[in-house]
């Protein structure tokens, strides 16, 4: 009796599910690193921080869900907005994740990322750690993407500080106390406000 | 967290607690004020990045801010004094003195430190991290020339080891933050984590040295040395927080309690 098909299906039974995780994982790693070299390749030779914001911008709205992120910043409280609304937030809060990345970068300096094997706690999402080591000091920062249109960014968690979970807090209170138009007004002095 | 400063803020901050009758784990008397949240995490399970069924994706948890005007008006005062003392003192520390030595002079004070993280981690229960701290302790006093260097993270087995202190002590013991505090100068604490301050005081060899000579004075230059050289890094994390904030303050508390609770989880 040829026990080669049996043997293989039981292969396949067995690593099966590990190997399809690692795909994920796998197509999500590459797309951060393809975002986060292209990122640090245009910071090392943008002449200003404002040259920087410029370039970056499309490359950051390419590998990142702006639109998960603000909805998800803002809470229960996205059903109350209306259209309108919810494209203004989603523009201001873009603005000011792409400047707030921005201004992480000293112009000059070069970060160097390390990047640890990612993780798939739910089918649909990574978490990828990494430690990146800039102007001496070591940071850990968790990157979580989604697949949706493609691997893109949807949290970024800086020595366990989330992006979206700071927010979230901040536009909670807001939101209580005056609704869609208290929150779509504090955005827009944040991204008027130089710093 | 070594200089008798830290000691007087911390005794400051325990009679406001008193005072405010602000105790870890005490109940509020009135419902949270909606500046009181902060975010405990993800949830787990949702992928939809296209519908609105993931609007309860982070979890909010009150933050107990029983003192939150003074602690707004401290916040405010510190903002002024980092942006036009602190941080110009920052930068001209980071023109003037170059990098390597900068990571040296951290290196050391850091090395210096180890009492603090041994014992704690020995507190924990956790013997291996005592271990490791006095494994790197040793390589790097010896090898490392006093400390300056840091090859014991070449080991992998000391490599990477993550710091701790009083505060996160009292985590693993399972006691909770209490009320948040923002403290002049130094910045955010829990309450628990105040009082972790003074333990680390305590650990700290420049605490016993002080007390041995009978005399303080020459611990001020000293801890301004270790404060100048971390500064930088402190301003980042900083920034991190409560830059492009649309509420700094909130911003700020929700970065401290994400930032601790993370670091207790290591």
């Amino acid at each position: 009796m040829n026990i080669r098909p049996i043997v293989a299906v039981l292969f396949a039974l067995l690593l099966g599910p590990a190997l399809a995780p690692a795909g994920a994982t796998d197509q999500a790693e590459k797309r951060l690193k393809e975002a986060v070299d292209e990122a640090i390749a245009i910071a090392s030779r943008a002449p200003s921080h404002a040259a920087l914001a410029e370039e970056l911008r499309p490359v950051l709205i390419r590998a990142i869900s702006f639109e998960a992120m603000t909805r998800r910043a803002v809470g229960p409280g996205w059903r109350q907005f209306t259209d309108a609304q919810r494209k203004k937030a989603t523009a201001l809060f873009t603005t000011l994740i792409i400047r707030n990345y921005c201004g992480k970068f000293t112009l000059g300096e070069r970060p160097v990322v390390k990047y640890k094997p990612g993780v798939e706690p739910a089918p649909g999402r990574v978490e990828v750690p990494t430690t990146i080591l800039y102007k001496g000091s070591h940071y850990a920062v968790n990157y979580r993407l989604e697949a949706s249109e493609g691997w893109r960014i949807t949290d970024v968690q800086v020595e366990g500080v989330s992006l979206i979970a700071n927010y979230r807090a901040q536009f909670d209170a807001l939101f209580k106390k005056g609704g869609a138009e208290a929150v779509l007004n504090s955005l827009s002095q944040a991204v008027a406000s130089s710093k | 967290m070594n200089s008798p400063l830290s000691l007087l803020t911390t005794a400051l901050c325990l009679s406001v607690l008193t005072f405010s009758g602000c105790a870890a784990g005490k109940p509020r008397k009135s419902p949270p004020g909606p500046d009181s949240v902060a975010v405990s995490g993800t949830r787990d399970g949702k992928t939809a990045v296209s519908a609105d069924d993931d609007l309860g994706e982070y979890e909010l948890v009150r933050i107990p801010d029983p003192i939150e005007p003074i602690n707004r008006g401290t916040f405010w005062f510190n903002h002024q004094l980092y942006r036009y003392a602190l941080r110009p003192i920052s930068k001209t520390y980071e023109k003037v003195v170059p990098r390597p030595a900068r990571q040296g002079i951290r290196n050391v004070f850091r090395n210096v430190e180890f009492p603090v993280r041994f014992v704690n981690y020995t507190l924990q229960g956790n013997f291996a991290r005592a271990g490791q701290e006095t494994g790197k302790f040793c390589v790097n006093t010896v090898l490392g020339v006093g400390g300056l260097m840091t090859p014991a993270e070449k080991f992998p087995l000391l490599a990477n080891v993550p710091p701790t202190d009083t505060g996160l002590t009292f985590a693993k013991w399972g006691i909770g933050h209490g009320c948040y505090l923002m403290i002049p100068v130094i910045g955010p604490r829990s309450a628990r984590d105040t009082v972790g301050l003074a333990g680390d005081w305590a650990l700290h060899p420049l605490t016993w040295v002080g007390f041995f000579y009978g005399t303080w004075a020459w611990t001020i230059p000293v801890s301004a040395g270790n404060t100048l050289a971390v500064m930088p890094e402190k301003f980042d994390l900083y920034d991190t927080a409560t830059e492009n904030a649309v509420d700094p303050y909130v911003a700020m508390r929700t970065g401290y309690f994400q930032y601790r609770n993370e670091a207790a989880k290591r």
